[in-house]
């Protein structure tokens, strides 16, 4: 059984239910040899007003200290996942004085953070763009409603393209590209970060 | 703008443009068209993806049932609901029945042209529910009560001295004249607005019919929130916006975002199947997919006017448009301006609504060059003004009738050698009775229309006998 909507498309088309799907036209465009590096990928996140750097493990802990003072930060939330539980994120943060909100409190509990950490699922270098999944470890709120999201990401989690990105995540029931903070010129053209998302966009590049 | 216009008269509204309005639109349309060329250069390949893009377009128009069927039955393998509108009234009215289901106050809006084009904000305000459009520039347009002036930044003919006098009237505020401060500000009340409202409406950039995914394509963050903090998601995207497959997305998503802002990728990319997945997992609790008709499927009728639902909205076609830059958004009178709009909405709100917009170009096919799936605007221009002028098979004339009888008569007139011979032996000798010093400065109507503005130079010669001469000196140069 079908509805109007279709009986009208296949109408206007010269179609029935029972004519076949044509073959889709190949997507032949040379897809360019991109640079898997974290350099690309780290200078495209700096070109879109992010602040990049690549760190080593042992720096973490200086690394959030500094964060926390010069922004100051007195409320953070963090995905709950493996790779930010062995760097000791939140131990770290709670150390510095930093209260901790559970990512799966409220959104007006989770509102009132200053900064959100995650990681990220897949790092795209040709546009800077850091690809989240998302699961009760990782609520897609923390890399949203703070006005600072820090993303701590690793050269693993590098693709060449969407191409690659898409083949591994597409039955994903959620996911989002991240390109850069918040922005909009809709005022005058005046370019203006934070608008709605997170107004400062941190990624730490881990070496080793 | 909001309800369905029944008629739109571009040349009048477009001789009620205020000044600034060009001046605003122009230094957006620069910014834009500078921003795309630089990001087209970068990409060697960007024609190559060009054709695949309108390949891809094209195929899907095609067999967009096939393409439909398989999204429908995705979305609701992902838990989500998909809903069928034949009008935009069954649209408002679909809507309007899941916010009552759940009691629904208050309503987030990203931007959506969909929503626009259905008049959906109306229709929940009639109903008592708060709607508030959250995208800034959308949101200042809605207190200032006006229509968008561009595709991009809709608010960008009102100056900050402006939009600061009206955020002080509206919130109740003392709002400072400064970009950055108005933009706090909105921020700090539309996040009241996401973190209590029952329900989240998007429009969407793409629908993947492999997996029954939402593709919603924003810069500003308001677009996550309408689709994460709210209980309830509901989006309303026309049948048009449906692809094959993710494989088919990297194609437009590469062309979307550097056509339209000058940006590799626009800040946040979201792909949405279905409402989450798990009790207590951030996102809403449920998604409801308003796939709407209102006239697309109409338009499939017609194999050269349907290239128009190729389109993935990216505004290129205005900011290189002459007309558009000199007239802004206002003038097209319906959701949608520019080249695509002088296209779309004769097809879509009847070649009687629309009549005018035709003509609303100088077919100069600068529209043409830069659209990134290839639609061909001037080709559908003149289809769409064969179609008002003369009639065709899905509708009538609509031309006035004097003018359809001028149009004639002087088809007449140029199609008959001796009487073509015959006028321009005729016009210098009428025009000598308006000559004055050289010029025709006032002359008869509907040549007036022409002399309001500036003078007529008069007719000094005539072509058949200025060749005859040129031909007769060539003949004695190359006989002597």
């Amino acid at each position: 059984m079908t509805n109007p909507v279709i009986e009208n498309v296949r109408r206007s088309l010269g179609r029935t239910a029972q004519t076949p799907l044509s073959p889709r036209p190949a997507i032949y465009e040379a897809r360019q040899p991109e640079a898997i590096d974290s350099e690309t990928f780290l200078n495209e996140v700096k070109k879109l007003s992010g602040v990049a750097q690549k760190l080593i493990p042992a720096d973490i802990d200086s690394a959030l200290k500094t964060l926390v003072t010069e922004q100051n930060i007195h409320k953070a939330t963090a995905w709950e996942t493996p790779y930010l539980r062995q760097l000791g994120v939140t131990e770290i943060l709670n150390s510095l004085g930093v209260k901790l909100i559970s990512p799966n409190a409220s959104k007006h509990e989770m509102a009132l953070c200053e900064l959100g950490v995650t990681e990220a699922d897949y790092l795209l270098p040709e546009t800077g763009t850091l690809v989240l999944h998302s699961s009760f470890a990782k609520p897609r709120a923390v890399s949203l409603l703070p006005r600072i999201h820090l993303a701590i990401v690793h050269p693993d989690m590098l693709r060449a393209d969407m191409h690659q990105v898409f083949a591994e995540a597409k039955d994903q029931n959620y996911l989002v590209f991240i390109t850069g903070p918040s922005r909009t010129a809709d005022i005058e053209l005046t370019v203006t970060l934070g608008v709605h998302g997170p107004k400062n966009l941190f990624v730490w590049m881990l070496d080793g | 703008m909001s309800e369905t216009p029944t008629y739109i008269g571009f040349e009048k509204y477009s001789e009620h443009v205020p000044a600034s309005i060009p001046l605003a639109v122009q230094q957006a349309t620069d910014r834009f068209v500078n921003g795309r060329a630089a990001r087209v250069a970068e990409l060697p390949q960007w024609e190559e993806l060009r054709q695949i893009g309108s390949d891809i377009r094209l195929h899907t128009i095609e067999n967009m049932d096939v393409y439909l069927m398989r999204l429908e039955e995705k979305v609701e393998a992902a838990g989500g609901h998909v809903h069928w509108a034949e009008t935009a009234e069954d649209a408002n009215r679909i809507v309007l029945q899941i916010a009552k289901e759940y009691n629904v106050k208050t309503v987030v809006k990203s931007k959506s042209m969909a929503t626009e084009e259905i008049g959906l904000n109306h229709a929940l305000e009639r109903a008592g529910i708060e709607a508030l459009e959250t995208d800034l520039g959308e949101y200042i347009i809605q207190l200032a009560g006006t229509g968008p002036s561009h595709i991009i930044v809709p608010a960008v003919h009102l100056k900050k001295e402006e939009i600061a006098a009206l955020f002080s009237e509206k919130l109740d505020i003392n709002a400072p004249a400064d970009p950055i401060a108005l933009a706090r500000i909105a921020r700090e009340v539309l996040r009241e607005k996401f973190l209590n409202a029952e329900m989240g409406i998007s429009g969407g950039n793409f629908l993947i019919a492999e997996t029954g995914t939402l593709v919603l394509v924003t810069n500003e963050g308001n677009g996550r929130m309408c689709t994460t903090l709210p209980d309830l998601h509901v989006a309303v995207v026309g049948i048009d916006k449906v692809i094959p497959d993710w494989e088919s997305l990297t194609v437009f998503l590469k062309l979307l975002a550097r056509s339209a802002t000058g940006q590799k990728l626009s800040t946040y990319t979201q792909f949405i199947t279905g409402p989450r997945r798990a009790e207590g997992e951030f996102g809403p609790k449920e998604f409801h997919l308003v796939l709407l008709d209102n006239g697309r499927s109409r338009i499939l009728r017609d194999p050269v006017g349907r290239d128009v639902l190729k389109c993935i909205r990216c505004g290129a076609c205005a900011n290189v448009c002459p007309v558009y830059k000199n007239v802004g958004g206002f003038a097209y009178g319906s959701f949608i301006s520019g080249p695509i709009g002088a296209i779309l909405s004769p097809q879509m709100l009847g070649t009687q609504t629309a009549r005018e917009l035709p003509y609303a170009s100088t077919l100069c096919g600068a529209c043409a060059d830069v659209c990134p799936v290839k639609i061909p605007i001037p080709t559908i221009l003149r289809h769409l003004r064969r179609r008002v002028a003369q009639g065709d098979q899905f509708a009538e004339a609509t031309l006035p009738a004097p003018i359809r009888a001028a149009a004639s008569l002087a088809s007449f007139a140029l199609s008959q050698n001796w009487l073509y011979r015959f006028g321009t032996r005729l016009l210098p000798g009428l025009m000598s009775i308006f000559k004055r010093e050289g010029w025709i400065p006032h002359a008869p109507y509907p040549l007036s229309r022409w002399t309001e503005t500036r003078p007529l130079p008069p007719f000094t010669a005539n072509f058949r006998s200025w060749w005859r001469n040129v031909r007769s000196i060539q003949k004695k140069d190359s006989s002597r």
